[in-house]
């Protein structure tokens, strides 16, 4: 067993005791000491949970049930109107779809005030053979996201007009760009390389000028898997 | 070792919305020995649920349909002992159910932060404080799995089943919500994990 597979194990599971790890650790200090750590995080970890989270005890947006029918009643109708909408606008079905529901799995990437460190933005493009060509303090959310079979980079960078999602998405090729509206995001999909780029925004966002930017900032690495 | 039964609901025809199979499911019978059972693991089955939706309403919901399925399906529990374990996996089932339904209704985090009446637990700054929003701020992918594992007490394998990935995929996932968890208390990340995730 080498450090690597060590790490692994001691991060997943902190109470592991195999005869290799155990054999392992016997010469590595850092890895006890990575042992050590890990075990208190998880003792703190349990403390943490032995509680329900801090969460609003009703939501806002809860109808009551004196209102339900007449909900009911307007779901239907946004509903026809959303079959409409999607007749007309035709967004890219599956990739925009997941694109969405991704972000969504995300809502904290919308929230970040403060501009995320160099080392943050180098783990979530660490692996991705992704080279980005963007000022740091503009981006405001780095993360490396699992996302159809890869580790992609998840990124809000910050423009005039708010907050905007952008997914480097290496591995999925769009033949042309495609524009899509869902559950009040604005997105677009552009083509890059043999990959694309799927861009996301809020409100006033401009998505479509935003991944132009994008399409030139970003470039894919020919090392990368 | 623990038994997981296989719910006869994975294999079943598409679903109605909640609340039309709350209407056609029969209640439990919580004078009889199983429902007592079902409903004295309901303050743990709602605490798990509410680490995964992060929305007290929500996951009061997610419990109700939950026990209201466990009880339907209850001939499929052979060992009452791992009823705890049986339960836990519905209700997961039950939450990713609504979650691909897109039914979750976002919280915002700092709206979290700051509604603490009633659950004055530690001060903002402490330690426990801080894990506690960290673990609220990991994405689904990595909190469902820990979750599964400190709060359910899964194995590696068992999660590997119940989330239909590898092992190895889950101990990734487990190396990388406790990595994260270090960073956002402000400790330095473990260099990663070899990657070897593998959807399967």
């Amino acid at each position: 067993m080498n450090c690597g597979e060590a790490r692994l194990l001691l991060g997943a599971e902190p109470h592991a005791s195999t005869a290799q790890l155990e054999e392992h650790l016997k010469g590595c200090p850092s890895c006890q000491r990575l042992r050590e750590e890990m075990r208190a995080l998880d003792a703190d970890i349990r403390r943490a949970l032995e509680q329900p989270p801090l969460i609003p005890a009703v939501r806002a947006a809860r109808p009551s049930t004196a209102w339900r029918p007449w909900a009911l009643a307007a779901s239907v109708l946004l509903a026809l109107t959303a079959v409409l909408a999607v007749w007309v606008v035709r967004p890219s079905a599956t990739l925009a779809h997941e694109v969405v529901a991704h972000v969504q799995a995300e809502p904290d990437s919308w929230l970040a005030k403060e501009h995320v460190g160099a080392g943050d933005i180098s783990g979530a493009l660490k692996g991705a053979g992704v080279a980005l060509n963007v000022s740091s303090d503009r981006i405001m959310y780095a993360q490396s996201c699992w996302f159809r079979g890869h580790y992609v980079p998840h990124l809000v960078v910050q423009t005039d007009k708010g907050p905007a999602t952008v997914l480097l998405l290496r591995h999925e090729h769009v033949p042309m760009r495609r524009s899509f509206h869902e559950d009040g995001m604005s997105g677009v999909l552009v083509p890059l390389g043999s990959g694309s780029i799927a861009v996301l925004t809020r409100g006033s966002g401009d998505a479509g000028a935003i991944a132009h930017q994008m399409q030139q900032q970003v470039h894919w690495l020919p090392q990368a898997s | 070792m623990r038994i997981i039964a296989a719910l006869a609901m994975r294999n079943s025809p598409p679903e109605s919305p909640v609340s039309s199979i709350r209407e056609r499911l029969p209640a439990p019978d919580t004078r009889s020995p199983v429902g007592q059972l079902f409903e004295s693991l309901r303050p743990d089955l709602l605490r798990f649920a509410q680490w995964l939706a992060r929305d007290r309403a929500l996951a009061e919901d997610i419990v109700q349909e939950s026990l209201l399925r466990a009880w339907r399906s209850r001939e499929a529990l052979k060992d009452l002992s791992a009823a705890r374990a049986w339960l836990l996996t519905i209700v997961r089932r039950e939450h990713a159910r609504l979650y691909e339904r897109k039914r979750l209704e976002l919280v915002p985090l700092d709206e979290v932060v700051d509604s603490r009446a009633g659950a004055p637990l530690e001060e903002p700054g402490s330690e426990l404080f801080t894990l506690r929003q960290a673990i609220m701020r990991l994405p689904i992918e990595y909190r469902e799995p820990l979750l599964l594992q400190v709060l359910g007490g899964f194995s590696t394998e068992e999660i590997a089943r119940e989330l239909a990935l590898t092992p190895t995929a889950v101990l990734t996932r487990l190396f990388r919500a406790r990595n994260k968890l270090r960073v956002m208390c402000g400790s330095p990340a473990v260099p990663d994990a070899p990657d070897g995730e593998v959807l399967s």
